[in-house]
């Protein structure tokens, strides 16, 4: 036991001199959730249909002044102004109302109404806030063809139609897996995940250093067995792979909100959570050792590594939001551990799961850390052997 | 009669039995085989040897020819496929290899490396600082203990190479080409270094191509080539055993064609580039031979006189063909 502190304490003083690799495993990490939590915050909210903007302009239109889901801008401006804003994205919808408009409301035949749509409003979003103007607009000419008969109307607002559908609200015991996460719910965990798998590049290279320069060699003769060197390197960067999710989380929870972005949730599943964390750990420390008893030089590894991360994470869902993705390539992207993880801390940060939820995706990435330690264990004594 | 036959594999190595004395042997390699998976030679071929302890033992043979694989066998990071290898007296603990790579982490200081690699070795509490001392006094770190092991320079690097490998006093010290690459004063200290611990009890086994500083450290050498041990036994027997002596001398200004003739003819000297060698000259011939040449007008500028050296032999018997 003495033994393997001695080895992990080594480890960590090689580590802490490593600027390229703290840098790599930190920073990267911190400036992906911060600059894609932010730039994306607009998308992740159109994809959920909440927050789009809009604005009315011409006459009185009075149903269309609170839409659900929809955030109506100042309406002093001129159309001109609001059609340069839409054009340039910081305005999704615009609504003409007639100038007759109420007037020709009250005697029963209203002008129709202009809707006008920013061109990047995703389709859904479009329908979404289309049927939503209708609806309202039906209300109120509905409203006012019942009046002008003398037909009570308070119906139209008393909340009693609301049993007709019966809509509930995602709850703990009930999860649903189509949730869609906000933009830092969705970049948090993506990055972090993506700055795990890096750390195959310094593991590896300090790997192949002591095998190349003869230190592994003395090491063995000394008495050290493969397990024991293996458990030096494992343990030390299992707890690099954790001070990493703690904090990246921590600048979820902290820093995203300063930078005027949703704060992240952390759920309420701490044991789920840290299960998760484990084991995205214990796969990616099992990939890293993978990768350095693959390669030959640390360049290769650089490269290896680079591209394999790379493809998993376009894969993986870390890049491109899995929800997005046509149905193919979704069913492609469960293939990579990248997206295991990404489902695992979606489901204690999104969806609320507990252990029972992210058991799962925990399993295929120890299944996945295992295989990978199984193959590297075959090349270390073919390695050996030459 | 060629080396090459005279020396058999199994005749030398009772020869060096005899030699040696009694059988203190510390390191007894007996019928050892190995051959890596898939290689399509065996690296070493029923080879036998006996180290004795104390010992200043150096294992020679050109690039390939089975060394590493030797002292992997023996360090115990291979096993072989047949034979048996057996170390007596010296624990495990207390056998040390000094790779040739400099085999210590460069982002460390020197201090930093000496602590981990003592702590690796068991040693703990006052006996580790007591040790991390005493090596760092032998290699001559006291000055640079703070420094980064990147930083040194290449003989301070070697001797940091050299001082993690007596952290444990080793009772058996394997050193893999310490020298390569220093300057004569970093190779003079380490050679002294290896010659004190040799002179205090450590049984040493030597690899390096200087075979000038192999033929100054070493009083027993072994020579290896395709995995088979050519020649081993104590290094004046083996020139002796290489046949007579020979000359070698250089003249400031060549003599006149008629002058050198007649001395080719009287002492059977053969030219050699700038050279005269003769390969079996007797000690009386010697004197007259230089007399002759002072008469004739000659002036001696070099003279290299007597049995072979440990290049000769080596060249003798592994050849001069390039290797790998």
């Amino acid at each position: 036991m003495r033994i393997v502190l001695r080895l992990v304490r080594k480890e960590v003083l090689l580590l802490l001199r490593d600027w390229h690799a703290l840098l790599l495993l930190f920073l990267m990490p911190a400036a992906f959730i911060l600059i894609m939590s932010l730039a994306l915050q607009n998308q992740f909210s159109a994809a959920g249909g909440a927050k789009l903007s809009y604005a009315l302009v011409g006459g009185t239109a009075p149903a269309l002044q609170k839409l659900d889901g929809f955030r109506q801008v100042d309406g002093s401006a001129t159309e001109s102004e609001l059609r340069t804003r839409l054009r340039a994205g910081k305005l999704q919808f615009l609504v003409i109302v007639p100038a007759d408009y109420a007037t020709s409301l009250a005697r029963g035949k209203p002008q129709p109404v202009k809707l006008i749509a920013a061109p990047d409003v995703p389709a859904a979003a479009y329908k979404l806030f289309e049927s939503g103007a209708r609806a309202a607009l039906m209300k109120s000419w509905l409203r006012q063809r019942l009046h002008a008969r003398g037909i009570p109307v308070a119906a139209l607002d008393d909340g009693s139609a609301q049993h007709l559908l019966a809509a509930a609200e995602p709850t703990p015991g009930a999860p649903t897996a189509e949730a869609m996460p906000s933009s830092v719910q969705q970049n948090v965990p993506a990055w972090l995940l993506f700055a795990m798998f890096f750390i195959a590049i310094p593991l590896s290279t300090t790997w192949l250093a002591e095998r190349d320069q003869g230190t592994y060699l003395r090491l063995r003769s000394m008495g050290l067995t493969p397990p024991l060197l293996m458990a030096g390197k494992v343990i030390p960067y299992i707890g690099l792979n954790l001070l990493q999710v703690v904090l990246m989380l921590l600048v979820g929870v902290f820093v995203v909100p300063q930078l005027g972005g949703d704060a992240l949730t952390l759920g309420h599943a701490p044991l789920a959570l840290a299960l998760v964390a484990a084991a995205a750990s214990f796969a990616a420390v099992a990939y890293a050792l993978l990768v350095a008893n693959l390669v030959s030089t640390s360049e290769q590894a650089t490269i290896f590594t680079g591209v394999a991360n790379l493809l998993m994470a376009a894969l993986g869902g870390i890049m491109v939001p899995r929800f997005v993705m046509p149905q193919a390539l979704q069913a492609i992207s469960h293939y990579s551990p990248m997206a295991w993880g990404l489902d695992g801390f979606l489901d204690v940060l999104l969806r609320d799961g507990g252990i029972g939820m992210i058991a799962a995706p925990a399993l295929k990435l120890c299944g996945f850390g295992c295989a990978c330690l199984a193959v590297a264990g075959l090349f270390m004594v073919w390695r050996r052997g030459r | 009669m060629p080396l090459g036959r005279c020396f058999s594999r199994r005749s030398w190595y009772i020869a060096w039995r005899q030699i040696g004395g009694d059988t203190r042997g510390v390191i007894h390699v007996e019928g050892v085989s190995f051959s890596y998976p898939g290689a399509s030679g065996a690296a070493i071929r029923e080879l036998s040897l006996d180290i004795e302890r104390g010992s200043l033992f150096g294992l020679l043979g050109p690039n390939g020819s089975g060394k590493t694989t030797l002292i992997s066998l023996i360090t115990g990071l291979l096993r072989p496929d047949a034979g048996a290898i057996r170390i007596e007296g010296a624990s495990p603990r207390r056998l040390a290899l000094v790779p040739q790579d400099y085999a210590f982490y460069a982002r460390m200081s020197v201090a930093e490396n000496l602590d981990f690699f003592a702590g690796v070795c068991g040693l703990a509490g006052e006996r580790r600082r007591e040790r991390i001392a005493a090596v760092a006094a032998v290699a001559g770190l006291d000055a640079f203990m703070r420094t980064r092991a990147a930083r040194l320079s290449g003989g301070l690097k070697r001797r940091l190479n050299l001082a993690i490998g007596l952290l444990n006093e080793p009772e058996l010290l394997i050193l893999d080409e310490p020298t390569v690459g220093i300057d004569p004063q970093s190779r003079h200290f380490i050679l002294e270094s290896i010659r004190r611990l040799n002179a205090a009890g450590t049984t040493v086994i030597y690899t390096s191509h200087y075979m000038e500083e192999v033929q100054s450290l070493c009083d027993v050498i072994g020579i290896l080539d395709q995995g088979r041990l050519l020649a081993c036994g104590r290094l004046e027997r083996l020139l002796a055993g290489t046949g007579g002596t020979s000359l070698a001398l250089g003249l400031a200004e060549p003599l006149d064609a008629a002058a050198s003739a007649s001395l080719e003819n009287a002492y059977g000297l053969e030219r050699a580039g700038s050279e005269l060698r003769a390969s079996q000259l007797g000690s009386g011939a010697l004197v007259p031979l230089l007399a002759s040449i002072e008469r004739s007008g000659g002036r001696v500028a070099r003279l290299r006189y007597g049995h072979a050296d440990l290049e000769d032999l080596f060249l003798h018997l592994t050849g001069r063909e390039l290797r790998d």
